[in-house]
C-alpha cells in the first residue's frame, strides 16, 4: 500500500517525531509507514485521515489497483 | 504544533512509564525467585511451611508481572505490538523444538549434563532478545 503521509507531512513543516505525537504512536511506527514497510491499521488510517482533514482514500492507495 | 499536539508526548511518556513499571515487577519476581529457590537452603533450613510461603510469594508477584507486561504490550503501537507478537511466537517456536530433543538427549543420556529448566529460560531469553532486536531494526 502506498501513501503521501511524508508528502502531506512536509507541507506543514512537521517532523516525524511531531506527526507520531499527534497520532499517538512511536516515531519508527510513522517512519515505517512512509517508507512502506509497514501498513496502518483503519483505525491508525482514520485518525491520519482526521488529522490531514482528507478521507483514507486520499492519503492510503492500494498498490494493486489501477485508481 | 498545537493543532494536532492534544496527545503531544503521551504515547512516549505512557510507554516510558509501562516500560519502568516492568523493569521494577521483573526486578521483584527475580528476587522472590531467588527467595524461593535459596530461601529454603539458606534462610529457613527447609521449613515446608516457610517455602510453602515463598513459593506463594513468588506465584503472587509472577502474577502481577504478567499484568505489567500484559497493560505494557496492550498500550504499544501496532508496529511495536507487531514487533513483541512476532519474537513471543519465534520465542515459543524455538522453545517447543529445542525443548523436546533436549529432554530426549538427557533421558537417553546423549548429553553429559541434566536437562535443567534453567538452559531453557537462557534459550528464550536469548531468542526474544534477538528477535525483537531484528523486528526493531528491520521496521527501522
Amino acid at each position: 500500500m502506498k501513501n503521501r503521509l511524508k508528502v502531506l507531512r512536509a507541507e506543514r513543516d512537521w517532523t516525524q517525531a511531531q506527526l507520531a505525537d499527534a497520532l499517538d504512536v512511536s516515531r519508527q511506527t510513522v517512519n515505517a509507514i512512509e517508507t512502506g514497510k509497514f501498513d496502518p491499521s483503519l483505525p491508525l488510517a482514520f485518525r491520519a485521515a482526521r488529522l490531514f482533514g482528507l478521507r483514507i482514500e486520499e492519503i492510503f492507495h492500494d498498490e494493486d489497483r489501477a485508481v | 504544533m498545537n493543532q494536532t499536539g492534544q496527545l503531544e508526548g503521551g504515547y512516549n511518556s505512557r510507554t516510558r512509564a509501562n516500560v519502568i513499571r516492568l523493569f521494577y515487577w521483573n526486578g521483584a519476581w527475580v528476587a522472590a525467585t531467588a527467595l524461593m529457590a535459596f530461601g529454603p537452603k539458606f534462610l529457613w533450613n527447609k521449613a515446608s511451611v516457610f517455602t510453602l510461603l515463598a513459593v506463594g510469594l513468588d506465584l503472587a508477584v509472577g502474577a502481577g508481572m504478567i499484568v505489567a507486561n500484559k497493560k505494557y504490550i496492550a498500550e504499544l503501537d501496532e508496529l511495536q505490538r507487531k514487533v513483541q507478537l512476532d519474537s513471543m511466537g519465534i520465542t515459543l517456536g524455538v522453545a517447543l523444538i529445542a525443548g523436546v530433543p533436549f529432554s530426549v538427549m538427557d533421558a537417553y543420556h546423549v548429553i553429559p549434563f541434566h536437562a535443567d529448566i534453567a538452559y531453557l529460560l537462557i534459550l528464550m531469553s536469548l531468542t526474544f532478545a534477538v528477535s525483537s532486536l531484528f523486528g526493531t531494526w528491520r521496521y527501522r
